[in-house]
């Protein structure tokens, strides 16, 4: 069965990228991953019938592509808000007081931690380290990092989110106006945004466009 | 089981005891060949190891000091020193089992597993004794159907991946699969896609605990109040050993034995579950006798028997005749063969009926191969029906072969099979043109197939030749097999799907052959018979085609139906029905009322499976044994005995006193079983099975297949009517596990075949043929050979079609379109 | 000659064992009129008893069909109906019976079952006129939803309600495991119409239980 007959739902640029990632890889089931990704930026999350699309177009079945989505956190299988805010409760964090940043975050959405908000603006998450313990505490926004989030700040943040409702989330924007210390200051400037709630690579989630 | 060289062999040190064992084994397996057994979960003989469980750990000496590693994926190693008993091993194992108990209920008194369950016994053998655990276990809703025949209890799973690991290794379905991570992590299928498969029954077996759990034996028993028996299952051909377990008098289940010469211990749900046939409601259990008014009517033994005994004897012995006899153990086959050849004295005998294939391809091809070959084939050709369907145990081992082993593997099939995804090469053909694909991969020079005749010159060649549809010219299945021998190293395995086809075809039950493999044209051997027997029949007698027209023709005047039901399984179901009220007098040996003895004079009911014991011989020749726990319903009794009375008040004398006496008998006078006892099967190394002949056996038929010149025939629409595991036969609906299993009648055509007759996808069409017409419902089915339609045998409606070579598929009137019937989809693992 | 003299003594010698004996007191009972005071342990007739809210306590486990020596017990289980559930969890006993005339009283039964479904009773009176009488079915064993025991007796002196009362039998005061926190918490659960009762003693503390006993 060809791709096309498959994924025929799904957007042409998608289409082609999946059509790329098939040809990738010497074994299809190899690119199983990739394509969950895919399926959740095309559906917003992965449907039971983005699974089977998956498995089908790389000859696993939807049980064991089931398997592989429950297994990593960062495949969503409910529905995701529009701004996926997670904060990461990991001990450095947790130690600079990623509780309160939480219960701030929370209190300020309105929306209890694992779960999105009746309008579908955010979802909550607390979520193990993201690599930020130097800079901690740290939340992500669409996996778009922002490092020394004080509880406020993180109030702030949300308020943002919700009031210019930005396209596009980019980490050094809001490390500007809402962030704290870093980690450190390699002068590498992450311009590049994500436009979905779905990790970035490559040019996936993102955007692919610098911001202003 | 093919000739290997001798592994090489080292030496270790196992819990300070010197050992020899082969290189590269795992040391869980070494340890168990010598008699020390290593606490394990998840590791299955005959699955890779994965290491998931931890209950394996043992103590290896390594250059770093000691440290404890898991055995059942660690090989020897020359010079290993393994400890599986210091204190430190027993602290891991404490420590594991503590560990798999903080989640798993204590609810063993309502578990079905309890009193047989691995977790259960190894706590108490190498547990902790108490756990430190006091907080809540996790909670599932339980249980939860996997399937329509499979539960899940997800509590009281311990994620040893044995069963997800099974359907994909071993089986080849992932339909079950891990979900989640942590503490949430447990099995399931996807959303409405259930577990269909047909080998699900093997992970309720082989599952350490009672997560997986089979609704037939749910909550029915408790393993000390079970009584179990080894036994062959009598499903298929392939000699399935099984264990068969009955509490007060009621078989309960039936568990798959390890057999390493045929089913490695798994087995299909229909070997397992077509038990529940054996209790069904509708088993006949007194002799009837149809009245005047032409109703049947319950009689006594010794009404039924005269009345049987008058009519046969005031015929010709040539004017009676005999159909069936598959389904029964050697022994009573044997009797049966020898009732009608000496007491009837008539050699109109066929134990294979529809399906038929030359028995003497069936009982003399040679070089034939052993299943166990196939795990030493370089190439292996399957030119028969869709094994997954037909055998599915043989199709396991095929797989092994293929997936484990190495083989290369072709198909041919006019439509997809269950092992098209693992086969290397597939030959797709319109059924009438197997001639054709024969002459072009015969032919020298012939671009076709070129990919094919390359992964041929590649030998040993295991070639598994048999009917892939009953449509098909039986003797395509010679041709096929003479060419198969033309290849390197190449063995053939003759398929024929019957219970015991094999063993009543060595027993006599054929229009051509003697009990032992003796053709009736060669006098030698008809004289050596003779001599125990007195005078038999000279000529070669009448098959099941003839049978039925000589029936109708008038020239046989009385017919005994074994266990068969030609009216079903006939080509043409009229003209057989035609033939049984022609004939004067039917005797009808059954343990069901069919389509075809429900018109019969006189039915005796007969003990079956579990009820009898005797011997069966397998597609191999393998000769099993297979065991008598219960007695059958009411009244009914063994074939052999009911034969041997009918021969007494017959005048004539058959010395079938019991079961062991007929054993004796076929010892003596079958050449090819010479040697074969009932003690050699029962005791010793030999409970696997014989392969026949052996020792003092001689087998003088030496059937050499010639491509018989056979013509393409393929007209428009040719039909292919392959079977289904889960068929109409009787065995299946009355097992109410499987009876809700059957597929849907349909008809499959090619999407350009259905667009060139402009049908739809799920149209209901007319499909004619010369003997019949049904109407079904059309499915579009690309895998299908262009200008052929298949339709399943033997499903509630599609048997009426018979077996015509072509077939009309219309549409139907838009009329009747009104009374169409709205069914729910149900998807086989075959679909 | 005191063999004389004790020779002519013989005949009073009984006189005087007779007169010993009048004033003692006496242990014969006019039984049935008058009952003896059974221990609470008493290995009589089986109950099959109920939790406090009416389900039944026997889930069909057959392991007292497993254990007894004398193979008088014959368990069948089932699966729960959801909707109307005859005991806690997936599975009850569908068939119970047991034949009173093969029971040898051993109580194994009462030690094998995980629930404290069977229980042993006073009862001891079930002297039957027909042999199937003395297999006791569920209907017969199965204690009535406020606990009593069904006696199959007309009421009256023959039949102790109060002590049949306590008919669920004893307590175990130790974990299986014998140790010694679990001392004196009672690994029971309540039957219907008893409730709760305190756990019996434990064993390290024989001695001064045994006190305060007396």
């Amino acid at each position: 069965m060809s791709v096309a007959t498959v994924i025929s739902d799904w957007s042409a640029p998608n289409q082609e990228r999946a059509r790329t990632l098939l040809e990738a890889y010497p074994e299809r089931r190899s690119a199983a991953m990739p394509l969950l990704y895919l399926a959740s930026l095309e559906h917003g999350h992965l449907t039971p019938a983005a699974m089977a699309q998956v498995a089908e177009l790389t000859g696993l079945t939807s049980a064991q592509v089931q398997s592989v989505a429950s297994f990593y956190t960062m495949y969503k299988r409910d529905h995701v808000g529009r701004y996926l805010i997670s904060v990461c409760t990991s001990i450095s964090c947790f130690l600079m007081g990623a509780d309160d940043v939480l219960e701030a975050i929370e209190e300020e959405t309105g929306t209890p931690d694992g779960t999105t908000s009746s309008d579908g603006t955010f979802s909550v998450e607390h979520v193990e380290c993201i690599g930020a313990c130097g800079g901690a505490p740290a939340v992500q926004v669409n996996y778009e990092l922002v490092e020394g989030v004080a509880p406020e700040r993180g109030a702030t943040l949300c308020r943002w989110l919700r009031e210019s409702s930005p396209e596009v989330v980019v980490t050094d924007e809001m490390q500007k106006y809402f962030g704290g210390v870093r980690s450190f200051d390699w002068g590498i400037t992450e311009t590049v945004g994500a436009i979905a709630p779905v990790p970035a690579f490559g040019p996936y989630g993102s955007t692919g466009e610098e911001s202003a | 089981m093919p000739e290997q060289p001798p592994p090489e062999m080292v030496t270790i040190s196992l819990d300070g005891q010197e050992i020899e064992v082969p290189q590269g084994e795992y040391i869980i397996k070494a340890a168990e060949d010598q008699g020390t057994y290593i606490p394990r979960f998840c590791y299955h003989s005959r699955m890779k190891p994965v290491g998931l469980c931890r209950m394996c750990l043992v103590e290896v000496e390594t250059p770093r000091g000691r440290i404890l590693t898991t055995a059942c994926n660690t090989p020897v190693a020359p010079e290993m020193i393994v400890d599986t008993e210091s204190a430190v091993v027993q602290k891991a194992q404490e420590g594991i089992l503590e560990f798999l108990l903080i989640n798993h209920p204590l609810d063993c008194p309502v578990c079905d597993k309890g009193g047989e369950c691995p977790l259960q016994d190894q706590t108490v053998a190498y547990g902790p004794g108490e756990s430190r655990f006091v907080e809540e276990k996790r909670h599932f809703e339980k249980p939860i159907p996997l399937s329509d025949i499979v539960l899940m209890d997800r509590e009281r799973c311990i994620l040893c991946a044995r069963c997800t690991r099974f359907s994909e290794e071993v089986s080849g379905d992932p339909l079950i699969e891990f979900v989640g991570r942590g503490n949430q992590t447990h099995v399931i299928t996807f959303p409405d896609e259930p577990f269909a498969s047909y080998f699900s029954g093997n992970t309720v077996q082989i599952c350490p605990v009672g997560a997986l759990t089979a609704k037939p034996y749910r909550f029915k028993a408790r393993p000390w109040d079970l009584e179990a028996i080894e036994s062959v299952s009598m499903v298929d051909a392939s000699g399935a050993s099984i264990s068969i377990e009955t509490s007060q008098n009621e078989v309960v289940r039936i568990n798959g034995v390890d057999n390493d010469a045929t089913n490695h211990g798994w087995l299909s749900d229909k070997d397992r579950f077509v038990f529940q046939a054996i209790h069904s409601e509708n088993r006949l259990a007194t002799p009837l006798i149809r009245d005047d008014a032409g109703d049947l009517q319950p009689a006594s033994w010794g009404d039924a028997l005269d009345r049987v005994a008058d009519a046969l004897g005031s015929v010709r012995g040539d004017e009676v005749a005999s159909i069936g006899g598959a389904n029964n153990t050697n022994e009573e086959a044997f009797a049966l063969g020898k009732f009608l050849r000496t007491v009837v004295v008539t050699p109109h005998i066929d134990a294979q009926v529809g399906d038929a294939l030359n028995p003497e391809f069936l009982a003399g091809v040679t070089p034939r191969a052993e299943i166990g070959d196939l795990d030493g084939a370089a190439t292996i050709l399957v030119w028969a029906g869709d094994l997954k369907e037909e055998f599915p145990t043989l199709f396991l081992r095929v797989r092994h072969a293929v997936t484990q082993m190495g083989a290369k593997l072709i198909v041919v099939h006019p439509r997809r099979t269950g092992l098209d995804n693992i086969a290397a090469e597939k030959i797709t053909y319109r059924p009438g043109e197997g001639p054709e694909v024969v002459r072009k991969l015969t032919a020298q020079g012939d671009q076709d197939y070129g990919a094919v005749r390359d992964l041929l010159t590649a030998g040993p060649v295991i070639a598994l030749v048999g009917l892939t549809g009953r449509a098909e010219d039986p003797r395509l299945a010679e041709a096929v097999a003479a060419y198969a021998l033309g290849l390197p190293g190449s063995k053939v395995l003759p398929l024929a799907r019957r219970a015991n086809v094999f063993g009543a075809l060595d027993m006599g039950l054929a229009p051509t052959l003697l009990p032992g493999r003796v053709p009736v044209k060669s006098e030698s051997g008809r004289a050596e018979l003779e001599s125990h027997w007195g005078p038999l029949p000279g000529e070669a007698g009448l098959d099941t085609a003839g049978i039925i027209a000589g029936l109708a023709a008038g020239d046989l005047k009385a017919l005994l139906l074994v266990g068969a039901d030609p009216v079903r399984d006939g080509r043409n179901p009229d003209a057989v029905r035609a033939a049984l009220d022609a004939a004067e007098f039917v005797v009808s040996l059954d343990m069901f009322l069919n389509d075809s003895n429900q018109q019969a004079s006189v039915i005796l009911p007969v003990d079956g499976f579990a009820e009898t014991e005797g011997t069966v011989t397998n597609i191999e020749g393998r000769v099993q044994k297979v065991n008598r726990i219960l007695p059958g319903p009411g009244q009914s009794r063994a074939l052999w005995s009911i034969l041997d009375e009918l021969s007494s008040r017959m005048g004539g004398q058959l010395g079938a006193g019991d079961g062991p006496a007929i054993a004796k008998e076929i010892a003596l006078v079958a050449p090819a079983y010479r040697s074969m006892t009932w003690d050699r099967l029962e005791w010793g190394p030999e409970r696997d099975g014989v392969v026949m002949p052996d020792r003092d056996g001689v087998q003088e038929l030496r059937f050499v297949p010639d491509d018989s010149g056979l013509r393409p025939t393929a007209g428009r629409l040719a039909l292919h009517s392959g079977r289904v595991l889960y068929d109409g036969g009787t065995r299946n609906t009355q097992s109410p596990a499987l009876a809700g299993l059957t597929p849907d009648p349909a008809v499959y055509l090619h999407p350009r075949d259905a667009s060139a007759l402009a049908l739809a996808d799920g149209q209901e069409v007319d499909v004619a043929g010369e003997f019949g017409t049904v109407r079904l419902r059309l499915e579009l089915d690309p895998s299908l050979a262009e200008g052929s339609a298949y339709v399943p045998a033997n499903l509630d409606s599609t048997w009426v079609l018979g077996v015509p070579d072509v077939v009309t598929v219309e549409a139907q009137s838009s009329k009747g379109k009104k009374n169409e019937k709205k069914k729910g989809k149900k998807k086989g693992a075959g679909e | 000659m005191a063999g004389f003299i004790g020779e002519l003594l013989g005949p009073f010698k009984g006189f005087a064992t007779v007169m010993r004996q009048a004033f003692k007191p006496r242990l014969t009972r006019s039984y049935p009129h008058e009952m003896r005071v059974k221990p609470q342990r008493f290995h009589g007739r089986h109950v099959l008893n109920r939790y406090p809210d009416g389900m039944e306590k026997c889930i069909g486990c057959e392991l007292c069909a497993g254990v007894c020596p004398a193979s008088c017990i014959y368990v069948r289980g089932q699966d729960n109906p959801v909707d109307a559930p005859v005991s806690p969890g997936e599975r009850f006993g569908f068939v119970y019976e047991i034949n009173l005339l093969r029971c040898i009283f051993c109580g194994l039964c009462v030690e094998a079952c995980p629930t404290e479904a069977i229980t042993m009773t006073q009862l001891f009176e079930f002297s039957v006129t027909d042999r199937a009488d003395a297999i006791y079915t569920k209907d017969e064993l199965l204690v009535q939803a406020d606990g009593t025991p069904n006696h199959g007796q007309p009421d009256g002196p023959l039949i102790d309600l109060a002590e049949l009362k306590l008919a669920d039998g004893w307590m175990r005061a130790t974990s299986p495991a014998g140790r010694a926190d679990f001392e004196g918490v009672p690994a029971w659960t309540p039957s219907a119409g008893v409730g709760l009762r305190p756990a019996e003693r434990g064993q390290s503390d024989v001695t001064e239980s045994e006190e305060e006993e007396a």
